[in-house]
């Protein structure tokens, strides 16, 4: 899968992302939650089939980072 | 850790769940949450109401209640029992043990050990496996567990994350010792270095006493030192990364692939973690129990056996089945089974005080 897929995947599984782009600050959507952190952990379970815990994603600051933890595109 | 124990059978199984249902969506609106917000967690999670204990109703009423109620539909004399295991994380006092008072409250014989197993969502597994080992090894003929909680008195109800989750159980589980030469396979496991993902700082030796500021997270959740507090996204890892594992090789000690076991029963976390967990392992969701939660909250170790009765009442009582289940969490600790279960005597899921 290339950026811009993995992008599009995740944005399909996890509601709070979806109108979000690389550059979007993950602290300034209003349903970046606990319950967005669990969907993007479960995202990466079935997609990636990576294991990723709660700590990495809560030390995102925007969805660019987040997919840099796709080992293929960091 | 495997094991494989023989000569026992499950007997029979009862719960009783609180008697004050919450709404989770009426719940949320009157602290001030977001509808639209909560619908979405509802519909993701599998949550709509859940039944906890009413003030003074401890887990030792519950398990008490569901006992009675077990040895009257079986038939059993309280005198009969050869040993009580107690799973608990929510006592009634630091000391005695919940069995030692259970043991008085029934009347049990003298004879009759009792003691407590300080186990949560993974302990109903675990003290099945000490009622085995009794009937199997330990010179006892019948064992009575009783398995429950009261996680909703330990919960901030300023804590959005957490506190809507949690019901309020007890359950009583009957082991007997048989001829029948058809085993039970466990495999149990423990990773202490996830303990603080799902704590409770104060209240016990370390920590005894304290003040009880409230702390607000980034979310604007609420707690204090002496609330249960959960990591869900770490927790949600753990399962992700344990318990399919756990299920496989329990399941290859049983000789049981998906296709021929008739139902995977799971301790009911929440229906996302459920549904997950079953596709990982290559069961249907029409062989994995998952509407336990939405009715009852997640019940802690009582949530296995409300899962058999809810579930596959009929069938157990029919039975036999080829059972595999899991329990997991605090600890972090999971504890997986696998067997034949049934004809299984059951009394019925009701509320205390009714």
């Amino acid at each position: 899968m290339t950026r811009s897929e993995q992008l599009a995947a995740l944005r399909g599984d996890v509601d709070a992302l979806a109108q979000a782009d690389e550059a979007t600050v993950l602290a300034a959507l209003p349903q970046w939650d606990s319950l967005a952190i669990l969907l993007v952990v479960s995202h990466f379970e079935h997609v990636h089939k990576q294991a990723v815990s709660g700590a990495q994603v809560r030390a995102c600051r925007t969805v660019a980072d987040i997919l840099n933890l796709i080992p293929s595109l960091s | 850790m495997h094991s494989s124990l023989s000569n026992l059978r499950l007997a029979g199984v009862a719960v009783t769940t609180g008697s004050v249902v919450r709404d989770f969506i009426a719940d949320g609106l009157a602290a001030g949450a977001d509808r639209a917000a909560l619908e979405r967690t509802a519909k993701t999670i599998g949550l709509r109401e859940r039944r906890v204990a009413t003030p003074g109703i401890t887990a030792l009423d519950l398990c008490a209640d569901a006992t009675t109620r077990l040895l009257n539909e079986m038939g059993l004399d309280a005198t009969s029992i050869d040993a009580v295991i107690f799973v608990t994380q929510t006592p009634d006092h630091a000391q005695p043990n919940n069995a030692s008072l259970l043991h008085g409250r029934l009347g049990l014989s003298k004879s009759a050990p009792a003691y407590d197993l300080s186990m949560g969502c993974s302990g109903w597994v675990t003290g099945l496996h000490q009622a085995a080992l009794l009937c199997a090894h330990g010179g006892a003929a019948r064992v009575l567990l009783c398995a429950g909680d009261t996680l909703s008195r330990l919960t901030n109800p300023g804590d959005r994350s957490t506190d809507p989750l949690f019901g309020d159980a007890g359950s009583a589980t009957i082991v007997e010792k048989t001829g029948r030469s058809s085993p039970l396979h466990f495999v149990l496991g423990a990773d202490g270095t996830g303990a603080e993902a799902i704590i409770v700082k104060q209240g016990g030796a370390r920590q005894p006493t304290g003040t009880l500021d409230e702390h607000t997270d980034t979310e604007g959740n609420r707690t204090h030192a002496g609330n249960l507090v959960m990591n869900g996204a770490d927790v949600f890892s753990f399962t992700l990364r344990e318990v399919p594992g756990a299920i496989e090789s329990v399941m290859r000690h049983a000789g049981y692939i998906p296709a021929t076991a008739d139902a995977l029963v799971l301790h009911q976390a929440n229906r996302f973690i459920l549904s997950t967990l079953a596709k990982k392992t290559g069961f249907t969701e029409a062989q994995t129990p998952m509407s336990v939660v939405e009715h009852f909250g997640n019940q802690s170790s009582a949530s296995i056996p409300c899962a058999l009765i809810h579930c596959l009442t009929e069938r157990l009582e029919a039975g036999p089945l080829k059972v595999v289940g899991c329990g997991f969490g605090v600890g972090l600790s999971w504890g997986a089974f696998a067997g034949e279960i049934g004809p299984l005597t059951i009394a019925p899921i009701l509320p205390l005080p009714r």
